[in-house]
């Protein structure tokens, strides 16, 4: 990871020099303290986090030096439902997708390559070219989820959430009423649309029900997990991305192998590796780096190339480990 | 009998040169591409009833317009038309190698594969099914062992067959692209077949393609065809362009080149089986200790010294016998010649001139045998891998290097040296910094006048010139990257092939077509420079001198003859007494200072004394610097002419430049003149070749103006400092 963020840290430095982008230096610690953090922040975040570290800057400046960030790609913004603009960091050749916990505003990353295989099978079968998606899952995370009772009146579920109807509260009239509805107990529901405070419209099945508050607070439900036929090892931790790292081939040591995933760079610099067979889904091999560090000799194609380390900074490479041969 | 073109196309490093020398042995000729000094090389071939003209293309892994060589071999197989293109493959090397030659096949040539080094590919356990593939692409396929000569019979006879069994331009099976390439395409191809039925000179669909591609060179061919319909193509080129932009997010060269590689990849899969027997990989062993990380280095400086050592101390054998030989010629000359203004031609005009380029033939020589083995063997890629880091820090490229080396030795070698750059600007940078690597030829003047004024320190002084110029270089360097030569430098992706063996005869061809080459160039210009530098130095002839040198001499060789033993008459093989041929020469030295001081080369160095004041030299220095624009010896004898002392009397010399009034400074900004002014008129005619005329006159005016510049500040600074 540290790696990455080295690599990123050069890139910004050439980039931003190159570009003639003026305050350099202090840029240059915003990105620093961004890439400190692995979470997603707003600018307030960020300028409270550079006054922590004794850098204190107008948050104007801040704001004005994320987007930046964004526009050379060194970040990424993001925005869940209507919350404030937050800011994440963005590795050349990563996707992954969000999971945003609406009780306590946690942010989850997680990638699953059946699910983006699955979106892309989608797309194509209906003939829908896709260039981009972005996935988001509103919930509450496990955290949240350990914490909470597990029996609720059914005014304090969610919107969107499904529960099981466990018991009816009060008299005979609200449990008649409710039945004569078709809810009993054991029922999945379904809440549509809730109104802090005011009406709720539940679903079952195919019918629609609009329950005041003060019914509402009568019904007890559980929380009901989504139904799924599989069972899914639990991912623990907020960086499941971590298993199948992707590096800079730059980043790689002599005697490991991997498989090119992107191969970025200028136009000519592209074409020129291209043709010399260094693409995408290519095997590659870290032969040696020469004595003083730069350039690096690889195997690619059953043949040895040489390659300068800033050049190589532009290759991603997933699935790195050491091998003895090539 | 018609001639049957055949051009030999390929990778670099996949034996197509190897396999040119079996096909042509001594009956070929170098030359370069016409507008572009990548080498050219043309032999001839007799088989059966058929005479065969092969051309060599310049080893390209691609076709696309970016570098000189793969324009040249594009153009050629487009302009030309060759009866046949012969594919020379690595066969250990086959998906990359395939990749030229799709593009190669898209050109619309008959098309023959050949898988080189096959016997190479077997012992790492590749076999190559040559039916299947020939069966897939619909292309002849042989197998050869250039470096055994296998094979070659069959190559001649299926190229032949291909030639004549589709004379029209048929080349195999093309690739297919992504369906919304190849929709775009051949909406391309109907718009140009529309305009030109059948008589665009280029294959449509490599047009079509190409356009997709935003080649440049086929958009200019396009409009010297058809001005009005040249707009209307390139609108609905733009538009396909932006159309897979939008599709696939990346620029349509590299999705093209994507489809390409797919494409190989199914051929590959289909006619490659792997066997597992892996066998120690000698190339790898050796590179284990070539470029270790420790003994690396030491090894490259020790090959380094070694081919200066085999360069400097073997040539200098046969340096003597050529300069024996010379002036055994002259000597000759002079008997027989009466004596002249056309006998004073031949001997210091034009045998003079000639000699002293020839006597470099054999550094040439050893200099070129040790590049090409370095080349052949493939160590040459080694040393740019190891000193890339180094030379990067000039925003050069590693390959520069060598040239850079080479220039130490002798500037013009080394500017020819810089071929084995790709990129134009890299090479002309380079060749801008060599001359102020100091050449050998400007060490005598070093000894003499440090070795005057400096006695002790001397060694230090020159040590420090060699110095000085190596910073000059890159200080240079630095300033025209960031100036004049502008942009991102080539991108290093350079393979580093298998160690080989190298093999004699190509290694001597290789070593006698650059020498050739060398000959005949620098031969004239320096026949031409030293005559017109004799004739300045000789013309107007001085008729009054300000005393009757003829008869002194014969007055002294009277005395002589009286003083003999009376009587008897001076006869040849009685030598006359020493003291009288001293005279007899001091005499002579004394014409010919008198002489050159009258000349127009005197008068030009006391017209521009002005101009060699400020930098602390006289003009009998300044003479002798322009003089030296032959070559950096002459300014050592012309010194001796002007202070009155022969040739080759360098003690004298010496005494001479203590009585001149000549002071150490003035004598270090003279050597920092001689280090760093134009090195002579075969370095600049090299530049003017490898360049430009423009490139030439820059370095002339550049390197006098930093040379007087730094020659000021020495001795200006020097002077405030009270030396």
């Amino acid at each position: 990871m540290n790696s990455r963020h080295e690599q990123e840290k050069k890139q910004f430095k050439q980039l931003f020099q190159k570009e003639g982008v003026d305050a350099f230096e202090k840029r240059f610690k915003v990105l620093d303290c961004f890439l400190k953090t692995e979470q997603h922040l707003t600018c307030r975040e960020i300028t409270a986090l550079l006054r922590k570290d004794g850098n204190d800057m107008d948050s104007d400046f801040v704001e004005e030096t994320m987007e930046l960030l964004c526009q050379f790609g060194f970040a990424h913004r993001v925005q869940f439902e209507s919350g404030p603009r937050r800011y994440e960091h963005r590795h050349l050749g990563m996707h992954h997708d969000h999971m945003v916990c609406v009780k306590c505003g946690d942010i989850l990353e997680f990638k699953d390559e059946v699910l983006e295989q699955k979106q892309a099978h989608v797309a194509a079968a209906y003939g829908f070219h896709m260039l981009q998606h972005r996935m988001e899952i509103y919930g509450i995370c496990s955290k949240c989820l350990s914490t909470r009772e597990l029996l609720m009146p059914l005014c304090r579920a969610r919107q969107g959430e499904t529960c099981i109807i466990k018991s009816f509260e009060g008299g005979c009239r609200a449990q008649m009423r409710l039945s004569s509805m078709g809810l009993r107990c054991g029922d999945r529901i379904e809440v549509v649309a809730s109104q802090g405070g005011g009406q709720m419209v539940v679903a079952t099945g195919d019918s629609r029900f609009a329950i005041c508050h003060g019914l509402a607070e009568k019904i007890f439900v559980h929380h009901a997990p989504p139904e799924i036929d599989y069972d899914i090892p639990r991912i623990s931790g907020h960086f499941p991305l971590e298993t199948e790292e992707k590096i800079f081939l730059s980043a790689m040591k002599q005697g490991q192998e991997g498989i090119i995933v992107r191969v970025g760079g200028e136009s000519v610099l592209r074409r020129r590796l291209m043709e010399m067979g260094i693409n995408r889904g290519t095997r590659i091999y870290v032969e040696k780096y020469a004595p003083l560090k730069d350039p690096l000799e690889l195997i690619v194609k059953g043949y040895h190339v040489s390659l300068r380390v800033e050049e190589a900074a532009n290759i991603i490479v997933e699935h790195v480990k050491t091998v003895k041969h090539p | 009998m018609k001639t049957l073109t055949m051009a030999l196309a390929g990778n670099p490093n996949s034996g197509k040169t190897t396999i040119f020398n079996n096909l042509t042995g001594a009956r070929q000729k170098v030359g370069n591409w016409p507008g572009v000094t990548v080498e050219k090389k043309e032999g001839t071939l007799k088989w059966r009833e058929h005479q065969l003209k092969i051309v060599d293309l310049p080893g390209t892994y691609s076709l696309t317009p970016f570098s000189i060589e793969e324009i040249a071999a594009r153009d050629f197989i487009l302009d030309e038309k060759p009866d046949v293109v012969v594919n020379i493959i690595d066969a250990a090397n086959l998906e990359r190698s395939l990749y030229l030659a799709m593009q190669i096949m898209e050109l619309d040539r008959p098309v023959v594969f050949v898988l080189n080094m096959a016997d190479l590919a077997r012992s790492k356990g590749i076999t190559i099914d040559a039916e299947r593939l020939s069966m897939l692409l619909d292309v002849p396929v042989i197998f050869t062992v250039g470096n055994r000569d296998q094979g070659m019979d069959t190559l001649v006879e299926t190229a032949i067959h291909a030639a004549q069994s589709s004379p029209g331009g048929k080349s195999g099976r093309k690739v297919k692209y992504n369906r919304d390439i190849e929709t775009l395409i051949s909406e391309l191809i109907q718009v140009l077949e529309a305009q030109f039925h059948d008589h665009h000179p280029h294959p449509v669909r490599w047009t079509a393609i190409k356009l997709l591609e935003s080649d440049q060179m086929v958009k200019k061919s396009l409009e010297e065809l058809s001005p009005e319909l040249e707009e209307k193509i390139n609108q609905m080129a733009a538009r396909s362009r932006s159309r897979l932009e939008n599709i696939f997010h990346d620029d349509p060269e590299i999705v093209l080149t994507d489809d390409r590689y797919g494409f190989i990849a199914g051929i590959v899969k289909e006619v490659v089986t792997l066997s597992p027997r892996k066998r120690a990989d000698m190339s790898r062993n050796i590179d284990l200790v070539l470029t270790n990380r420790f003994l690396g280095f030491p090894i490259f400086i020790f090959f380094i010294w070694a081919m200066f050592q085999l360069t400097f101390s073997l040539g200098a054998h046969p340096m003597e016998w050529i300069e024996s030989g010379v002036g055994f010629l002259s000597a000759r000359l002079d008997m027989l010649l009466p004596p002249g203004l056309l006998k004073d031609l031949f001997l210091d005009g034009i045998v003079a001139g000639i000699g002293s380029v020839i006597v470099f033939l054999p550094n040439i020589l050893i200099l070129f045998f040790c590049i090409a083995l370095f080349e052949d063997t493939g160590y040459m890629a080694r040393t740019a891998f190891l000193m890339d880091r180094v030379m990067h820090m000039v925003g050069l490229h590693g390959k520069s290097f060598i040239p850079m080396l080479m220039g130490f030795g002798c500037n013009v070698p080394a500017i020819m040296a810089t071929r084995s750059l790709e990129n134009p600007k890299d090479r002309i940078l380079t060749i801008l910094i060599t001359p102020f690597m100091s050449c050998s030829a400007r060490l005598p003047v070093y000894i003499i006048l440090a070795g005057t004024f400096f006695g002790a320190r001397a060694g230090t002084v020159i040590f420090g010139l060699y110095f000085t110029g190596i910073v000059v270089a890159i200080v240079s360097g630095r300033l025209f990257r960031s100036t004049l030569l502008k942009g991102q430098d080539a991108p290093f992706v350079m393979e580093l092939p298998p160690y080989r063996v190298p093999m004699a005869k190509s290694l001597v061809i290789h070593m006698w077509d650059r020498s050739k080459m060398f000959l005949k160039k620098m031969g004239g210009v320096i026949l031409v420079g030293s005559i017109i530098i004799w004739a300045l130095s000789t013309f107007p002839r001085l008729e009054n001198y300000t005393m009757d040198y003829a008869g002194e001499i014969e007055k002294i060789t009277a005395q002589a003859t009286d003083t003999a033993s009376a009587g008897e008459l001076l006869t040849p093989g009685v030598e006359p007494p020493p003291d009288m041929a001293e005279k007899i020469s001091d005499l002579e030295k004394m014409k010919n200072q008198e002489q050159v001081a009258h000349s127009f080369i005197g008068t030009l160095g006391k017209a521009m004394e002005p101009l060699f004041s400020p930098i602390g030299i006289d003009w009998r220095c300044g003479v002798a610097l322009i003089t030296g624009l032959v070559a950096k010896e002459v300014v050592v004898s012309t010194m001796g002419v002007l202070y009155g002392i022969g040739d080759g009397e360098s003690d004298a010399l010496k005494a001479a430049l203590k009585k001149s009034g000549m002071t150490p400074l003035s004598a270090l900004s003279m050597m920092v003149f001689v280090l760093l002014y134009v090195p002579c008129l075969a370095t600049i005619f090299t530049i003017w070749r490898e360049t430009s005329a423009g490139w030439a006159w820059f370095n002339l005016v550049y390197t006098t103006g930093i040379a007087w510049g730094g020659a000021f500040l020495v001795y200006q600074g020097g002077s405030l400092l009270g030396f």
